[in-house]
């Protein structure tokens, strides 16, 4: 059930953020208590937060944070509540923070080539108004239309057009953030605002990315203005065996192709998933067994030569051009692939609205055929139990910024009929959310390339795969959040204060 | 008012065209309504919703390349040119 406040409190958080800003009716706490990553609906009640707001400033953020101290109330903040490890969802209630109206451009500085947001702008708005002035802001995730940028720091997230222009960690300078305990502190790379590179004192700006607003909330973010791209060019090319797929994948990403911006394999799973019903892929010969996608930005010349030397190791390596408007128009939806619940099928073929989840790791390059058959081993078990999980199929994508052949962003999608869900078959999904994780630190990876880790099943696995560094984790959480009352419950973080 | 019949909207038949795929136009598919009885129906969609949709994809792709970049380069066109390029045999 959804826990009340005092009403003393909510006059409190009035009082700070004014009376339009706080909200404790059901339809606010509701929607804001789950996000797309499989979400136990059965339980839904469990999650609901006990108050929502949205401030518009980094002291109203402060005042509501030292008021949820004094009165030990945990604080979640929420951006576009896009995040697929149940980072915004409110574990113990408590006051969620909506970050939705801290959405202005602050400040665009030609100069040194910034632009300074708060954390509730999306970057498809932000890139419609940069635009006017020739740059583009090049965070690129596939939920582009409605992430946002507080979101994008919170999770450490990962960009399609990444090998070409960084991840959000490369593209954010510094940023301003309310420590648990209420304090306005601003970290970069140093104390500069714009600065890119420091070597003066700790690297905080790393500590506070990613940490799935555990450790405060950003209030306002620098972000790296880079010059709106003169040429796209992206190529598919089709292959009637996966590991040749593999193969060329590994040739095109090493290629040092500098213009190059992403590499994504799809396995045969995917094919069959898409020939369901996506109309670049029904056409297509099942004697297609692997597919890559490639893509590259830049000055028109340098994209021009760039392409023809992918395109020229794409044939040597036995791959099929598919044509200039799958090519194009299938890179174009590289954003919309996700939210297709009519694709689900239950075992005897029939149509089932289910919702998409994407599990996601990061799998070094030499795993990845392995780390492959296992996955879907785990989810053809699943599938074989319930007639309401569907295996989507896997991709791979290039994850390291800049040099992009190391290890891959490795997801694999599965559809999940979510009305179907009771304790038996959530409890089967964690044990083989556990599963994928257990595979993936098994094969030298990490258990997420940009999502997190700290959804049920997965989380049991962060020390195992963090080792000491766990321990550091606790430490910090601790010395930063005394009374633990920023977004308790995640990343088994806890134990710091059992421990204590 | 703009004339409008139902009648004139109707799709032509379905034509299987793949495994659990069908098409009435051109490069447009459906899912073989056989699939779709129990769980979901599937729904009678005149022809100018069909045009409607597939127009506001191509609208979408295309102000998706703009959004990004200034031009989108063809591979077909530099393929070609990598063949001009080779010499002759
Ligand atoms: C269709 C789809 C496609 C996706 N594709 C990608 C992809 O390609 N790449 C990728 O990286 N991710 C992807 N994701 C996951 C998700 O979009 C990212 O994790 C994104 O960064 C989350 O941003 P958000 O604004 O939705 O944040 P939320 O979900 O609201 O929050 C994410 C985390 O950050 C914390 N947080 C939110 N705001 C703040 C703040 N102001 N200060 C501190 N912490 C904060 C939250 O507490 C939470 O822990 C996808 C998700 C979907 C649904």
């Amino acid at each position: 059930m959804a826990v009340a406040l005092l009403d003393s409190v909510v006059d409190e958080l009035t009082a700070i953020c004014g009376p339009d800003h706080v909200f404790t009716g059901r339809s606010a706490t509701f929607n804001r208590a789950r996000v797309p990553a499989p979400f136990p609906v059965h339980k839904w009640d469990e999650h609901v937060p006990s108050a929502v707001v949205l401030p518009t400033s980094a002291h109203q953020v402060s005042e509501v944070v030292k008021m949820a101290n004094r009165h030990r109330i945990p604080v979640v903040p929420r951006a576009g509540a896009t995040g697929l490890t149940d980072g915004a969802v409110p574990l113990r209630h408590g006051i969620v923070v909506d970050v939705k109206l801290m959405n202005q451009i602050l400040d665009l500085d030609h100069e040194n080539r910034t632009v300074t947001v708060g954390p509730g702008i999306n970057m498809l708005k932000l890139n419609e108004e940069l635009r006017k002035h020739g740059y583009i802001y090049p965070d690129n995730p596939a939920s582009y239309p409605c992430s946002l940028v507080g979101g994008r720091i919170g999770t450490s997230g990962w960009s399609l057009i990444g090998a070409r222009y960084g991840h959000t960690r490369d593209l954010v300078i510094s940023f301003e953030i309310v420590l648990p305990t209420g304090e306005i502190v601003r970290v970069g790379d140093g104390g500069g605002r714009t600065v890119r590179k420091s070597s003066s004192g700790y690297q905080l700006k790393h500590l506070f990315m990613g940490h799935q607003g555990t450790l405060g909330i950003v209030t306002e973010a620098t972000l790296e203005l880079v010059p709106r791209p003169e040429a796209e060019f992206s190529a598919f090319f089709a292959y009637g065996d996966y590991m040749d797929a593999w193969r060329a994948t590994g040739d095109l990403a090493r290629s040092g192709v500098a213009t190059l911006a992403g590499v994504v394999l799809f396995d045969e799973w995917k094919l069959a998933y898409l020939r369901r019903d996506d109309e670049a892929y029904i056409p297509q010969p099942e004697s297609i067994k692997g597919v890559i996608a490639c893509a590259s930005y830049g000055n028109a010349d340098e994209v021009r030569i760039g392409a023809k030397r992918l395109l020229r190791i794409g044939n040597a390596s036995g791959g099929v051009y598919l044509g200039d408007e799958i090519s194009q128009g299938d890179w174009a939806s590289r954003h919309d692939r996700y939210a297709t619940p009519q694709h689900g099928r239950t075992r005897d073929g029939q149509v089932a609205l289910m919702s998409w989840h994407c599990e996601d790791a990061s799998i070094p390059y030499s795993e990845l055929p392995a780390v492959r058959e296992e996955w879907h081993a785990i989810a053809a078990k699943l599938r074989e139990r319930f007639d309401m999980f569907d295996d989507w199929g896997m991709f791979a994508y290039t994850n390291g910024a800049f040099k992009p052949w190391g290890d891959y962003l490795t997801e694999i999608d599965i559809g999940i009929w979510e009305t179907r869900w009771d304790e038996e078959t959530w409890a089967a999904w964690v044990d083989a959310k556990r599963e994928l994780a257990r595979v993936s630190i098994e094969h030298g990876g990490s258990i997420s390339a940009c999502h997190g880790s700290c959804r049920e099943g997965e989380v049991d696995l962060v020390p195992a795969e963090l080792g000491g560094g766990f321990e550091v984790m606790k430490t910090i959480k601790r010395g930063l959040d005394p009374n633990n009352i920023m977004n308790p419950g995640k990343y088994l973080l806890d134990q710091a204060y059992e421990e204590a | 008012m703009l004339g409008f019949k139902l009648s004139a909207q109707r799709p032509p038949e379905p034509e299987r065209v793949a495994d659990g795929v069908v098409s009435r136009f051109e490069h447009v598919f459906e899912v073989e309504p056989a699939l779709m009885t129990e769980h979901v129906r599937q729904q009678d969609i005149p022809n100018w919703d069909f045009q409607r949709i597939v127009d506001s994809r191509w609208e979408h792709l295309a102000w998706m390349h703009e959004h990004f970049a200034d031009s989108v380069i063809s591979g077909e066109e530099l393929l070609a040119e990598l063949e001009a390029e080779q010499p002759n045999p």
